[in-house]
């Protein structure tokens, strides 16, 4: 899963004036031929900064996205729910290793990326950001986050940087696991008992704030973004990510029974739009930047592994391994 | 911390947990690519890197990050300076015609692999190996083998005895994976007991 709500504001476009024009022109030409780019093209400065930008914070909220999970496994009711919680928190794991090497191939080394991570100066999906108090809050991050972020990478996948996309199809195809493990986990729960009814009840009331808030808020259309999308970068606004996902999975939430906090929630028959409270951005933009029921925590248990795992990476250390920047 | 997670009560503090200190340029792993045959009789076929302290560690991680699903029958390592690469072309430009011809060398000869590109956007695949003194007698040998029909945008050449390749003894690494169906999303079939639901709510 997980890479969701991108913003680029403040993104300034004046180093395109000092780009070379014809390689500019070649650089676009190529793009609106529908080919990828790969490490070894040249791209304008830009393109490369936002791209590793952006490929990394989808890698860190994999590592970070692994924990409100992780958490569960030893907790997950019964033997085959632990396997499937395993085998998904490993894949998040994995997926974050092969992002940090298409970004890697931009040329900024996963230390480098890590470094930034725990020190706080990159961001993660602000979702992981709150806790997963009951097993339901867990399935709902098994289910409905990894439904949102399969929404995000499926049209990230038809982006234009070769590597990235060879990533995020090799992380979609292991994502269908996740949405079918999800859904699965929440109609055992929805045809339960009233305790278990009501535990993903609650735990829906809980996530849908920050589910909105996935997709981040709405974008400002400028030149800036502007420029993004046609290189493919940022590959539709974060308001059509959010309405193909309560297109998808609303019907699926009410048909089993379930009820969504938010009165306004309706698809206008007219526009074909959902409609919905505005999320509350002051919020968001509190718990981006640190003030978050979990930020510290998650920040933490980083660090700690870091500390932890310093002997083993001393014992391991070796003058013939030499770090290079992958090929592609 | 007060932590909802067990595992983050139990372990110990950390000292001066706010500072972390950058990594010393020793203190990464190196950088190794990673090969994997799908099927038997089906080309080797890039998939990716992964880092390690040497060799024998990137074959353990590779197994572990890319093959834990989908059909794999081998998998090799191989040091991503190992790699030789040609320039890289794009729409009619063939990389071959880049390499210069072939000049017979009376040095002792060695294996190479030669990897193809065929489509940009997508992995270079293996072609065959061919035996050549240096990584530029390989690839124009292989210009005289390999360069037919299809364009090639971009050419690799691997020393053969510098790649960590499969055992027979380890092929059975992979027996189990089609056990493994709670990797799968078809073994979390929600349907009937979905169908079920809903009838009773009716």
């Amino acid at each position: 899963m997980y890479g969701g709500g991108n913003t680029f504001e403040g993104i300034k476009t004046d180093s395109i004036q000092q780009e070379d024009p014809k390689r500019l022109a070649e650089f676009e030409s190529r793009i609106d031929r529908g080919e990828k780019i790969e490490p070894s093209d040249w791209m304008p400065a830009l393109y490369r900064k936002q791209l590793i930008r952006m490929i990394e914070q989808h890698a860190h909220s994999e590592i970070i996205g692994a924990l409100p999970e992780g958490t569960w496994i030893t907790r997950a009711p019964g033997f085959k729910r632990k396997m499937a919680l395993m085998a998904k928190v490993q894949d998040e794991v994995g997926h974050a290793q092969l992002l940090y090497s298409a970004a890697e191939t931009l040329g900024k080394s996963r230390e480098k990326m890590i470094d930034d991570l725990i020190s706080g100066k990159s961001k993660y999906s602000n979702v992981f950001n709150y806790p997963t108090y009951t097993w339901a809050d867990c399935c709902f991050i098994s289910w409905l986050v990894d439904a949102g972020a399969i929404v995000n990478q499926l049209a990230n996948a038809k982006g234009s940087y070769g590597p990235y996309c060879r990533a995020l199809d090799r992380i979609c195809a292991e994502e269908s696991f996740h949405l079918k493990y999800g859904h699965h986990c929440v109609i055992h729960l929805a045809s339960g008992t009233q305790i278990q009814k009501d535990m993903f009840q609650e735990a829906l009331n809980r996530w849908w704030p920050p589910m909105m808030h996935f997709f981040g808020p709405s974008d400002k259309i400028s030149i800036h973004t502007d420029v993004l999308m046609r290189w493919k970068v940022k590959m539709g606004t974060n308001d059509d990510m959010r309405n193909q996902f309560l297109d998808m999975y609303v019907p699926k939430i009410w048909e089993l029974g379930f009820t969504i906090p938010d009165p306004k929630l309706g698809k206008n028959p007219e526009t074909g739009r959902w409609e919905y409270t505005e999320p509350d951005w002051e919020e968001f933009k509190r718990v981006i930047n640190g003030d978050g029921p979990c930020n510290k925590e998650r920040l933490e248990v980083r660090r700690i592994a870091e500390e932890r795992g310093r002997w083993v990476r001393e014992a391991l250390k070796s003058p013939q391994a030499v770090y290079v920047v992958p090929l592609a | 911390m007060n932590s909802l997670d067990p595992r983050v009560i139990r372990l110990p503090k950390i000292e001066q947990e706010d500072i972390i200190s950058p990594k010393i340029p020793l203190d990464q792993f190196g950088t190794f690519e990673v090969f994997v045959e799908p099927k038997e009789g089906k080309p080797f076929q890039h998939e990716g890197i992964v880092h390690a302290p040497n060799l024998e560690m990137a074959y353990i991680l590779a197994k572990e990050a890319f093959t834990r699903r989908f059909t794999c029958t081998s998998l090799y390592v191989v040091d991503t300076r190992e790699v030789y690469v040609s320039p890289m072309t794009e729409g009619e430009n063939n990389a071959y015609e880049l390499i210069p011809d072939a000049k017979e060398s009376l040095n002792e000869k060695t294996t190479f692999e030669i990897y193809h590109l065929i489509k940009r956007g997508k992995q270079h695949v293996h072609q065959g190996h061919v035996a050549a003194s240096n990584p530029t007698e390989a690839m124009a040998i292989a210009k005289t083998i390999y360069n037919k029909g299809k364009t090639v945008f971009n050419i690799w050449a691997i020393q053969s005895d510098k790649i960590r390749f499969t055992t027979q003894e380890e092929k059975d690494l992979w027996v189990t994976l089609p056990e493994k169906k709670f990797r799968d999303a078809s073994d979390y079939k929600g349907g009937s007991k979905l169908k079920a639901f809903l009838e009773k709510e009716k």
